[in-house]
This record gives C-alpha cells, sequence and structure tokens, in this order.
C-alpha cells in the first residue's frame, strides 16, 4: 500500500523495555527471535493499516505454545502489554502496537499439526497461511473454506483474531463457521483448550467468543479447523454492464431467484481500470461488472449458472464472458483480488474503507458514493461482495496536495456512516482495530459496549492483550464478586444450592 | 416517555416448576420493555429468575438452586422486520419456529433450521438450547444462522451484539455467545437470522445399513462422490439403520444427486436405496422427530464421526441395553446422536451413562442427558464433567450475571 505517510496516529513517546527484560525475553525465545534495536522494530510498527504507526518496546518470535506462555507471564511480571500479530496483512490497525508493549509475532508457529481426513478437521499453529491449508488439503480433494484477498500470505492466526471473511464466505460463511476450537494463552499466561473437532461441547461457546475478538481476548497458538470437501463442480462468469445500477439489479434478480452463489463480486469503472492496468487483463472499460462463481454438485450449477447468467442479461449485462479453463477463471479472479493493490497504479495513495449495506440497497448507495465523492473532489474506486453488500470503497487522493487526506479520511467516515444509517455495519470482515474505534459508538450504545467489555474481562482482567482496540474509551474490569454469600433463604433451609 | 406498564404476574405453581423447583411468581411481560422492567425489580430484589420459551426443553441440566420467578416470554411474539431481499429477520424471542417459517415461506424463504416440535419451540428457546435438526448436515447449526441478538442482562440493562447484515465484524460476538446458553447470561429478547431461499425441490431417499459403520460408510461414500445432502439422519429400526437422506436444490440438481445416490448404494451387494413418496417422506422425518424427543430418558452425544463403531459396539450398546424400547437417531457426519429410552434400573443406567462418557472423554466427546427421571439424575450429571475451558465459562457467567441470579446451578458445572 502507498499511503505510508500519512500519520493519523502519532506515537506517544517510544517507551523503552529495560535492558534487563529484553534480556530475559532473548532467553525464553532464543536471541534471534528477540527483536529490540529500534531499527529492525520499525518493521513491526503497523500492519497493512500503515498510516497507524507505533513502535512496539521489543518483538519476540516464540516457537511454541511453551514460549508464548512463559513470554506472557515476563511480560505480566513488568506490567507489560502484548500485541499478537500474525502477517500483519490486516487493514484496521488490529495488529498496531501500543507503546513499549511486547509484540508476540507467531510467524514462526506454522506447522500443520494434524490432518484427519475421516473426521473432517486439521489442527494447525497460527502462523500457517490461509492458502496453505487448502494447498495442504487440495490432494485429497479437501479444501479451508474462508479466502481472504491476501490469502497467500495472512496466517490462520490472524483470521481467527478478525474474524476473516473473502469472496466466499456468502455461501460458506466466515472464519467463525470453520473454527472448531483453539488452543489459547490467556492474558495471565493460562493455557486453556477452548471447543475441540467434537460438536456441541457442554458449555458456553467460548470458540464462537474468541472468534473475532481482536486479539483482546487470549494469544491463539493453535487452531482447529473444519476442512470441506471440494465441490464436484464449479462455474463462473464475468459479465459487464453500463452502470452500477443494471449490475447491482443483476445482483437482486440472482439472489431473488434461489440461486446462492459461491461468490458474487461487483467492480464499477474505476476499479475495473486498475484491475487492468495492473494485470493486463483485456476487460473493456465499462461503468461495471460482476465476478460470479457457483458450484456444487454438476447438474445443480449448471443449471444455476445458465440461470444466472440469463438473469444478468435480463438486467442489462453488455457481454457475459465465460471461462473456457481453469486458466482463464483463475485470471479473472486474479484482476478481482488484485483490485486493492492493483489501485496503487492509478493514485498514488488510497484508503480501503470496509462496510456492510443491506444488500438491496446496493444501487442506492453507490449513488450516494458518487454524491459524496463529487463534493470531495477524489475520486472512490468501488469494489465489492455484492452478495452480502460488503462494500469496499478505495478512496483515492494524493497525500502531497494539502488537506486532500484529511478529506480522504472525511470521505471515509462519511461512507461508513451512510451504511448505518441504512441499517448495516462499520466493517464486515477487517475489524475495528484501531481504525475505526471512533465508529463504534455510533454503531453500538454504552450498555452493547459495556456488555461486550464485559466479555473481555472475563477473558483478560488485567486487560493486557492488544489494548486500545475495538472500543472507543478505555474501560477498567473492576474485580470480580467475591466468594459466593448464601441468600438468607438458602440458610434457613427455605431454598437450597445442589 | 411514559413508564412501562408492569408485566402481568401471577403465582407460580407446581406447573410453572423448572426441574421440580416451582417459582413463586410468573411474569408474562408484553413487550421487552416490560421484561427489563422485570428484570430490573428482580436485581434490586436480589431474586434468582428463570425463562420459560415454549417449555420443550425444561428437562434440561440440573435444577436450579434457587428460582424466585420464571419470565415467559409467550407474549413477545412480534416479527420486529423482514426484509425478504436482504433475506434476513428479526423477531422477538418468544415467536415458534413455525410462526417465523410461515411468515417468511409466503416470500419462498425459510430459517435454515428444523428441530423437533417447530410449534412449540420458540426462537429464545432454540437459542438457548443450541436446538436443531437434520438440515444442520447442510446448513450448519444456529450459531451459522444467527448475525445479531438483544438481551436483556441480569441486571435490567438491555445490550445488543451483531447487527442485521449478514456480514459483519464489528464488536465481540455475543450472538454466538448467547447460543447454547441456558438462560444463564440474559434474557433472549430479540434475534436476528440470515434466512435461505425455499428449495424448488425436494426429496427423501432411505438406504439401509446393518451396523453403525454401515451407516459411516455410507455417509463417507457421499462425501466421496461429492454428494451434497441437506440432511442426513439414520434411525435405529430394530437390527438395522433406516437412513434417510434428503437432496434440496433445483430440480436438476436434485435427480441428478439423487441417481447418484442410487448407483453408489447399488454398488453394495444386498443393498437398495429406495426413493420416498412425499408422504412416505413426511412420514420417515415425522418419525425422525418423534425419536428425537422420545423418553422418558434421552441422551444427546457427541462423538468423533470415525470413533461411532467402536462407541456403538461397545458402552452405547450397554447404555442401551440398560433402556427399555430403546431408539436411536444418528447424524453420521455431524458426529451426534440421540438415544432414548425407558430406564430400567435407575443406577445401572447411570452406570452405563458414565462409561460412554468415559469412553469419550480422550476426544473431547459428551453424552448430555436431555431428558432423565429423578432417579437416574440422583446418579449421574446430565451435563457429565466440565470441560477444559470451565474456568474461563465460569468468569463469563460472573461478569454478565454477577449475583448468579440467572438459572442459577442449571447449567454445565453448575453454572
Amino acid at each position: 500500500m502507498e499511503n505510508g505517510t500519512r500519520a493519523s496516529v502519532s506515537a506517544a513517546p517510544d517507551a523503552t523495555v529495560s535492558r534487563s527484560v529484553v534480556a530475559r525475553m532473548a532467553a525464553l525465545v532464543g536471541a534471534r527471535n528477540c527483536i529490540s534495536d529500534p531499527s529492525e522494530l520499525g518493521t513491526y510498527e503497523s500492519d497493512g493499516l500503515t498510516s497507524f504507526r507505533v513502535t512496539p518496546g521489543l518483538v519476540v518470535l516464540p516457537a511454541s505454545t511453551e514460549e508464548v506462555v512463559a513470554v506472557v507471564k515476563l511480560a505480566r511480571e513488568n506490567g507489560l502489554a502484548l500485541v499478537a500479530r500474525g502477517a500483519g496483512t490486516g487493514l484496521s490497525g488490529g495488529a498496531l502496537p501500543v507503546s513499549g508493549c511486547v509484540v508476540v509475532a507467531l510467524t514462526r508457529m506454522k506447522r500443520i499439526l494434524e490432518v484427519d481426513l475421516e473426521n473432517g478437521f486439521l489442527r494447525v499453529q497460527p502462523g500457517v497461511a490461509n492458502l496453505d491449508v487448502s494447498k495442504h488439503l487440495g490432494p485429497a480433494g479437501y479444501y479451508y473454506a474462508p479466502d481472504p484477498s491476501s490469502q497467500s500470505v495472512c496466517t490462520i492466526g490472524g483470521n481467527v483474531s478478525e474474524n476473516s471473511g473473502g469472496a466466499h464466505c456468502l455461501k460458506y460463511g466466515f472464519t467463525a463457521n470453520h473454527v472448531l476450537g483453539a488452543r489459547v494463552v490467556l492474558g495471565d499466561g493460562a493455557v486453556v483448550d477452548l471447543g475441540g473437532p467434537v460438536l456441541d461441547g457442554p458449555g458456553y461457546d467460548l470458540t464462537g467468543v474468541l472468534v473475532g475478538g481482536e486479539g483482546m481476548l487470549g494469544i491463539v497458538t493453535e487452531v482447529i479447523l473444519r476442512m470441506l470437501r471440494k465441490p464436484q463442480a464449479t462455474r463462473t462468469f464475468f459479465a459487464t454492464f453500463p452502470s452500477t445500477d443494471e449490475a447491482g439489479n443483476a445482483v437482486s434478480r440472482i439472489i431473488a431467484s434461489g440461486v446462492v452463489p459461491a461468490a458474487i463480486e461487483m467492480m464499477d469503472r474505476l476499479a475495473m481500470q486498475a484491475a487492468v492496468a495492473a494485470t493486463g487483463l483485456d476487460w473493456p472499460d465499462v461503468g461495471a461488472s460482476l465476478l460470479m462463481d457457483v458450484d456444487g454438485p454438476l447438474a445443480e450449477v449448471e443449471h444455476t449458472s445458465r440461470h444466472s447468467v440469463e438473469l444478468a442479461r435480463a438486467a442489462g449485462a453488455l457481454e457475459i464472458r465465460i471461462p473456457k479453463d481453469e486458466n482463464e477463471r483463475a485470471l479473472m479472479w486474479k484482476g478481482r483480488k488484485s483490485a486493492f493493490a492493483a489501485v496503487g497504479r492509478i493514485s498514488p495513495n488510497y484508503i480501503v474503507q470496509d462496510g456492510v449495506i443491506p444488500r438491496s440497497a446496493i444501487a442506492e448507495v453507490l449513488h450516494e458514493i458518487a454524491e459524496l465523492s463529487k463534493k470531495a473532489g477524489l475520486r472512490v474506486a468501488n469494489v465489492f461482495h455484492a452478495g452480502d453488500g460488503n462494500l469496499h470503497p478505495l478512496v483515492l487522493y494524493d497525500a502531497r496536495v494539502p488537506g486532500q487526506e484529511k478529506a480522504a479520511e472525511e470521505l471515509g467516515g462519511a461512507i461508513l456512516r451512510l451504511c448505518l444509517r441504512l441499517g448495516g455495519s462499520i466493517t464486515g470482515e477487517h475489524g475495528v482495530g484501531a481504525e475505526k474505534v471512533a465508529y463504534m459508538g455510533e454503531m453500538f450504545g454504552e450498555a452493547d459496549l459495556e456488555t461486550m467489555h464485559r466479555v473481555r474481562c472475563a477473558f483478560d482482567p488485567a486487560r493486557r492483550l492488544n489494548p486500545g482496540k475495538v472500543f472507543p474509551t478505555p474501560r477498567l474490569c473492576g474485580d470480580l464478586p467475591g466468594p459466593y454469600v448464601p441468600h438468607p433463604s438458602e440458610l434457613s433451609g427455605e431454598a437450597t444450592r445442589g | 416517555m411514559t413508564a412501562t406498564a408492569p408485566a402481568a404476574v401471577r403465582a407460580g405453581t407446581s406447573a410453572d416448576a423448572i426441574l421440580g423447583v416451582a417459582p413463586k411468581e410468573v411474569f408474562s411481560p408484553a413487550t421487552i420493555e416490560e421484561a427489563a422492567a422485570v428484570l430490573e425489580e428482580k436485581a434490586r430484589a436480589g431474586a434468582c429468575v428463570g425463562f420459560v420459551g415454549g417449555g420443550t426443553a425444561l428437562g434440561l441440566g440440573r435444577p436450579p438452586r434457587r428460582l424466585d420467578a420464571v419470565l415467559r416470554t409467550e407474549h413477545l411474539t412480534r416479527i420486529v422486520e423482514h426484509a425478504p431481499s436482504d433475506q434476513i429477520i428479526v423477531v422477538e424471542a418468544g415467536i415458534t419456529l413455525a410462526e417465523l417459517q410461515r411468515a417468511v415461506g409466503a416470500h419462498r424463504q425459510r430459517l435454515a433450521l428444523d428441530p423437533p416440535l417447530p410449534e412449540r419451540r420458540t426462537i429464545g428457546g432454540l437459542l438457548a438450547t443450541n436446538g436443531f435438526g437434520a438440515r444442520r448436515t447442510r446448513y450448519g447449526s444456529l450459531r451459522d444462522l444467527i448475525i445479531g441478538v438483544s438481551l436483556v442482562r441480569a441486571d435490567g440493562v438491555p445490550a445488543k451484539g451483531g447487527g442485521k447484515v449478514v456480514k459483519n465484524v464489528a464488536g465481540f460476538d455475543l450472538p454466538k455467545m448467547m447460543v447454547g446458553s441456558l438462560g444463564t447470561l440474559g434474557l433472549v429478547a430479540t434475534v436476528t437470522f440470515r434466512l435461505h431461499p425455499l428449495p424448488d425441490s425436494d426429496i427423501t431417499l432411505v438406504a439401509r445399513a446393518r451396523t453403525a459403520r454401515g451407516v459411516r460408510e455410507l455417509a463417507s461414500a457421499m462425501r466421496g462422490a461429492q454428494l451434497e445432502p441437506a440432511a442426513v439422519a439414520a434411525l435405529l429400526q430394530g437390527e438395522r439403520f433406516d437412513v434417510a437422506i434428503r437432496f434440496e436444490g433445483f430440480p436438476a440438481g436434485v435427480a441428478e444427486q439423487r441417481d447418484r445416490l442410487r448407483q453408489l448404494v447399488g454398488q453394495e451387494p444386498g443393498s437398495a436405496c429406495d426413493i420416498l413418496s412425499e408422504a412416505e417422506a413426511r412420514a420417515l422425518w415425522e418419525r425422525h422427530d418423534a425419536l428425537r424427543t422420545a423418553g422418558p430418558l434421552r441422551a444427546k452425544l457427541a462423538f468423533l464421526p470415525a470413533a461411532l463403531e467402536a462407541l456403538a459396539e461397545g458402552p452405547l450398546a450397554n447404555l442401551m441395553g440398560a433402556l427399555g424400547e430403546p431408539s436411536f437417531v444418528l447424524y453420521p457426519t455431524l458426529g451426534l446422536g440421540f438415544v432414548a429410552g425407558l430406564p430400567k434400573d435407575a443406577a445401572l443406567v447411570a452406570q452405563a451413562v458414565e462409561s460412554v462418557r468415559g469412553s469419550l472423554a480422550g476426544t473431547g466427546g459428551s453424552l448430555v442427558l436431555e431428558e432423565a427421571p429423578h432417579d437416574v439424575r440422583a446418579h449421574a450429571d446430565p451435563w457429565g464433567p466440565p470441560p477444559a475451558s470451565f474456568e474461563l465459562m465460569r468468569a463469563l457467567k460472573a461478569r454478565l450475571d454477577p449475583e448468579g441470579r440467572l438459572n442459577p446451578g442449571r447449567f454445565v458445572g453448575g453454572i
């Protein structure tokens, strides 16, 4: 990303970690895996949201759960905050360090520990790259469904923390729907296994709470993933439209017809131009396009793809392209998945937004975004998961022009508020992180946030893990109630506690 | 603003009892605001509260340690919002599943959740107990369908999580937190779901399997053949299993899968796979639902699919042997099953239950007694040993309900 010159968060004067703590950390994980040299710490001062930068006090790269436990305990003894991190591809500043914290980079823990085809699960370390899971399972005919655009790099641990989505989550769900369990190290160093490969363990669904916990609930050191059998067939088509109105209408018709697309992605003219510039694809210069996958049993997808193509035509498609082989299909998807980075070709700087609207409001929202864009004097490229209303407007600007950066941020904010006004969400898959804390209070009320904070306090009462994320204002946890005090009616024998 | 009207209240009777513990008062609020007012008042009074929806799962769990009041959701039955083109619905917790399905069915949609007793079971109750039916095979469970929740906390404060859009990662996942929490974290006030289109075509076939191993092999073969059944459930019938397999979707896909399944099954010597008429299919799924609600003892089993034979031939056979008229429903793709029957000797049954639990412990499996006569409960805890994460569960409970007043003691490990 090219927007590294923005500095909307200015770090507090960097706190340093004492030399003795550095030495002890180095003894725990090995000197090579303990980074304290200021010139090397720079690598870890941001994630994919490069406009937010804070230099950590120290970075450790543990190799095992035991090492993570030792690191957490040492940090705790010294009152240091901990920020877990995977590949750093997150786009919301979820892995943004806090000043003087210990960054726990889990990238060395990248082993696939167990593959159980018979029972449909695998156990992996958090540093395994998302795509490597599917690559590993591929030869046996299985795959892992969530597919964020950064899947060749982003890690499973990061996916768990952010509840990552991807193009195919309309039909298959998000990370949360594919994580069966996890081993986590809590903020006090305790190791806890949540869930497991067997469904419906008695008790609360703590795995469901952990996923999307933005690294504030525990440090994930193992993950149990559900694998899926590859579908028998996949059919893809690419359709172009005069404008986003017709494209949005095609989406509505397809969904209303009862087809559940595996993916249905929309790009507007600017996004297509960027993708063409980056990949050399021969896409025409038109108002909008859709890229759609259906998958499943052969006869089913033959029907649904044919039917969807008819509906796209009826909605005003200019041209329908059906890839003739897997190579052509992969190329189409490459065009779509490279769209974010491709925008760098047509603009010196840009902001990736991530908002969600009710699917049926697509056309209306795009008009409003166009209005906002005109008013701000900034171009907006739109790439989104149209099936579930997840927008990724890319606000283009030039940081060298005074005032543009601020205007771009304001435009991004206005788009999020538009999403909220329509009953949507401020984030569909990137997470709240550090970037969107200010908007949480607009989506949720005080009691909602306070309830979520209680969940955090249950996991991490010392608030040692990834502080400063998700919640708009700092909150204390308070003490847990003391030992149980019997109610007078129990003492009198009127009621009993079993 | 006008003050909230007080909720209707009456004295509790033995008919209102939860696992033998009768409440002093029973509230039937007409609105969520009234319900919140009741909970606020009970918080001030330090009173213990239980929640009742359709009352179909009142046999689940341990008896509450104390129960001052029951709050019934019978009047909280509104559809708050149904947006057919966005395929979402927001409902109050007391609406029955059947009523929800009728409303969305008019738009050729459904909630892809098909537990038994849809006319009686409420959405709040289903959420609290993680209820499910055979279509879980394809569509997942409630946690995969819920996208938003609003609750009323123990202190009477309303709070919400999730939202109204399918894709949303803002804030912690309160909706999933509530799934299966059995009224111990708060009152479920409203629930928001994603909906699915009603399929154009639906067919059920029945294959026979002589053993649990045969059931599992059939499930494996279907997976190998990339068939995508909407539901697979094996019902023990005498000495063999009837394996019900349902395909849904567009007619061409359903027909093709039907034919491929028959070919697949036909390859086994002496086996057959019958296509059921609509009436036969309905009867078979009704039989399935009846087994799922059978008693007076009913145990839910969760296990690794590959562990099925060892379980079925070993400790599970002992448990079934200790029951009169034993029944067994099995979901081979999910690793879940339900055993029901009439306990002959409470101590023997309890022993068999513990032995099943022992055999499942190593792989993280479980046996939960959904229903059990009092004398069996005297010998066996309905939940079994608490999970490895129990301390964290207790911490969660303590944060959400610090005084332990919601359904106290009824849940896992006495939470």
